[in-house]
C-alpha cells in the first residue's frame, strides 16, 4: 500500500470462532435466572419496592385480569370446594370492558405477583385457596403457588408451579414458504 | 475466471461455508466477478446512507401519522402501539440490505428495501473476502461486514443476558446466516444461545428455552409480519422480549413502503415511480406483493399484460406498483446489488446474478472487487 493511501473499504481481517475450522467450544453455562417476580399484598406494600405509578399500574392490570380469569360461580359450594371454606364472596362481576354482568360467587383476590419492569412487567392476582394456600391462574387453571400462613403473608411465593410451558407457538406461518429470510 | 482448485473443501473446511451449493445448482460462484470503480463505490455507498436516512424519516412519518398510515402498509392493528413503542425508546436495529439496480452510468436505484430478514450475508461478509485474499489481497471490496457486526452488537446493552438466534428448523441457508450472525456476537462479548423458532417456549409471563431457562433477547431471522400473526405473538408485542430486529422495522420490511418513500421523496434519484395503485405508470411495470421474500409472486405488466412472473404464495395483502427498471445484462446474467447497512451504516456489497431478469432465492452470489 503507498504511503497516505485512505483505509480500504475491506475488512482488515477476518476470524471466525463458531464457523470453520477454529470452533470454540462455548461452556453451557445456564444463566440460572429466578423469576423476580414477589407478592404485594396492596399498591401501597408494592410501593416500598417500586414506584407508586408502577404499582398503581401493575394492580389496576392484575385488577382486570381478576375480572376475566377468576371463575364466577352461582352456588356458594362450587366456589368453596375449589378455593376452601371462607375463601369465596358474592361480587357483582365485571366483563373486561367493565360492564355489569351481575353478582357472582368468586375466589378473593388477596394482592398480586409482579415482576421487574425491566423482565416484561409481570402482574397477575393471587388468590386465597383452602389451607390458607396461595393460588395463581394460568390458562383456566388455578395452581397453588405458596402459603399466606404465619410470616408468609408477604414472602416470595414460588411461581414454578404455575408454569406450564407451552412449545410450538412460533412458527406455523413459515411452513409454507421455502425460506423465512430474502 | 478460473475458481480456486480447492474451493469446495477449503470454503466447508475453513469457513463453515455449507450452502455454496443448493439443489444440486452452483450458489455461490466464483467462475465470475464483478469490477467496480472507485466512484461507482462511492455512489453505491452514497446512495445506501440517504436512503436509510430517509427510510427512518419514513418511520417517523408513519408513527406520526399513526392507523391510516399502518393500514396503508397492511400492518395489523395489535402490532401498531408495540411498533410506536419500540421506535420512541429507540431500540436499536442490527441490520438491512438495500437491493439495487445500478449499471454504472445512472445512479442506483432502489428495486427494495429488505429490512427484517435480510440474508446473503455471510457470502457477503466473510466468503467473498476470503476469495479477494486468496487472489489479490492488495485489491479492495466495498465490504467491512465483519469489523462493523462486531462492533454493533457492543451496542445493544444487553448486559448479562443471553442472546438467543432463532431461525426456522432445517433450513441450512437460515440457519448458516444465523450462526454467522452468533459467531460475530460471540466476538463482541455477548453470551449467546441458538434455537429453533418453533421451540420457542412460552410458560405464561416469559419465554423459554429448552431448559425453561427465560429468554430476555432475542434475534429471529423470521419476518415480524409471520411472528404477529402467530400464537405467541401477543406475547412478543407485549414487550416479554427485546427483539432484533426490533418492531419498528415491520414499516420498512413491506413492500407498501416503496411506494410511501416515494410519496415522501418523488423523483428521488435513488427511487423508482411506486404506487400501491395500479394504472399510475405508462410503460413496464413490475407488481410485487406487499409481503413477500426471495423473489416470489413478481409480475412484470406490459400495458396490463404480463410479460414475465414467478411462482409463489404471496400476494393475499395486496400489491406494490413499481416502474419497470430493466436490469443490466453481463455476458447474459443479470445482477442486482444488496447493499448492506450495519446500525444504519453503510458496510459493504454482495452480488446476486440471475440468468433470468427476476433475482430469486436460486439466484448466485458472486464476488466483486474495486479499482
Amino acid at each position: 500500500m503507498s504511503r497516505g493511501a485512505p483505509r480500504m473499504k475491506k475488512s482488515r481481517s477476518i476470524k471466525l470462532v463458531l464457523l470453520g475450522g477454529a470452533s470454540l467450544a462455548l461452556a453451557a453455562c445456564g444463566d440460572d435466572v429466578p423469576p423476580d417476580a414477589r407478592f404485594f399484598a396492596s399498591a401501597e406494600e408494592c410501593a416500598v419496592t417500586y414506584s407508586e405509578a408502577a404499582c398503581q399500574d401493575a394492580f389496576k392490570k392484575s385488577e382486570q385480569t381478576f375480572a376475566a380469569e377468576a371463575p364466577k360461580f352461582t352456588r356458594q359450594e362450587e366456589c368453596e370446594a375449589q378455593f376452601g371454606a371462607g375463601n369465596c364472596e358474592t361480587k357483582e362481576a365485571a366483563n373486561a370492558s367493565g360492564g355489569g354482568m351481575g353478582s357472582f360467587i368468586m375466589p378473593m383476590m388477596m394482592g398480586y405477583m409482579m415482576g421487574n419492569l425491566m423482565s416484561g412487567g409481570f402482574n397477575r392476582p393471587v388468590y386465597r385457596g383452602p389451607n390458607n394456600s396461595a393460588m395463581m391462574g394460568n390458562q383456566g387453571k388455578f395452581y397453588n403457588v405458596g402459603s399466606f400462613a404465619g410470616a408468609g403473608k408477604s414472602a416470595n411465593f414460588s411461581a414454578s408451579p404455575v408454569t406450564q410451558t407451552q412449545r410450538g407457538g412460533f412458527g406455523t406461518a413459515g411452513r409454507s414458504y421455502a425460506s423465512a429470510g430474502g | 475466471m478460473e475458481p480456486r482448485a480447492d474451493w469446495r473443501a477449503h470454503v466447508e473446511r475453513d469457513l463453515g461455508f455449507t450452502f455454496h451449493t443448493i439443489d444440486g445448482a452452483p450458489y455461490w460462484d466464483e467462475t465470475a466477478c464483478y469490477e467496480f470503480s472507485a466512484a461507482e463505490i462511492d455512489a453505491i455507498e452514497a446512495a445506501t446512507g440517504e436512503l436509510e436516512q430517509m427510510s427512518l424519516a419514513l418511520v417517523d412519518r408513519v408513527i406520526e401519522a399513526g392507523g391510516p398510515a399502518f393500514e396503508r402498509l397492511r400492518i395489523p392493528p395489535q402490532a401498531w402501539e408495540s411498533i410506536a413503542s419500540s421506535w420512541q425508546t429507540q431500540q436499536r436495529n442490527l441490520y438491512g440490505r438495500f437491493d439495487f439496480r445500478f449499471d454504472g452510468s445512472g445512479p442506483p436505484k432502489l428495486l427494495e428495501y429488505n429490512a427484517d430478514t435480510p440474508t446473503a450475508l455471510f457470502e457477503a461478509s466473510v466468503v467473498q473476502w476470503d476469495w479477494l485474499q486468496a487472489h489479490w489481497p492488495e485489491r479492495d471490496q466495498f465490504n467491512s461486514l465483519h469489523e462493523k457486526l462486531i462492533a454493533a452488537w457492543k451496542n445493544f446493552g444487553l448486559g448479562k443476558d443471553k442472546l438467543y438466534f432463532a431461525a426456522v428448523k432445517g433450513h441450512t441457508e437460515d440457519e448458516g446466516t444465523v450462526e454467522y450472525l452468533r459467531d460475530t456476537a460471540v466476538q463482541a462479548g455477548l453470551d449467546t444461545a441458538r434455537i429453533a423458532i418453533e421451540d420457542i417456549g412460552w410458560d405464561g409471563w416469559r419465554f423459554t428455552d429448552f431448559d425453561d431457562q427465560g429468554i430476555r433477547a432475542l434475534f429471529k431471522l423470521y419476518p415480524w409480519e409471520w411472528l404477529v400473526q402467530e400464537e405467541f405473538g401477543q406475547h412478543l408485542l407485549s414487550g416479554a422480549a427485546m427483539v432484533i430486529e426490533p418492531a419498528w422495522k415491520m414499516i420498512l420490511s413491506n413492500k407498501a413502503a416503496l411506494a410511501l418513500l416515494w410519496e415522501m421523496a418523488p423523483d428521488h434519484p435513488n427511487l423508482l415511480p411506486s404506487f400501491l395503485e395500479p394504472g399510475q405508470i405508462t410503460g413496464k411495470v413490475v407488481r410485487k406483493p406487499i409481503f413477500s421474500r426471495e423473489g416470489a409472486n413478481i409480475q412484470v405488466l406490459d400495458g396490463g399484460a404480463v410479460v414475465a412472473e414467478t411462482p409463489g404464495a404471496y400476494g393475499a395483502e395486496g400489491f406494490v406498483y413499481q416502474e419497470h427498471a430493466p436490469l443490466p445484462v453481463f455476458d447474459g446474467n443479470y445482477p442486482v446489488i444488496g447493499s448492506w447497512v450495519i446500525a444504519s451504516e453503510p458496510a459493504g456489497i454482495g452480488i446476486r446474478e440471475d440468468s433470468t431478469a427476476i433475482t430469486r432465492d436460486s439466484s448466485r452470489f458472486i464476488p466483486h472487487f474495486f479499482s
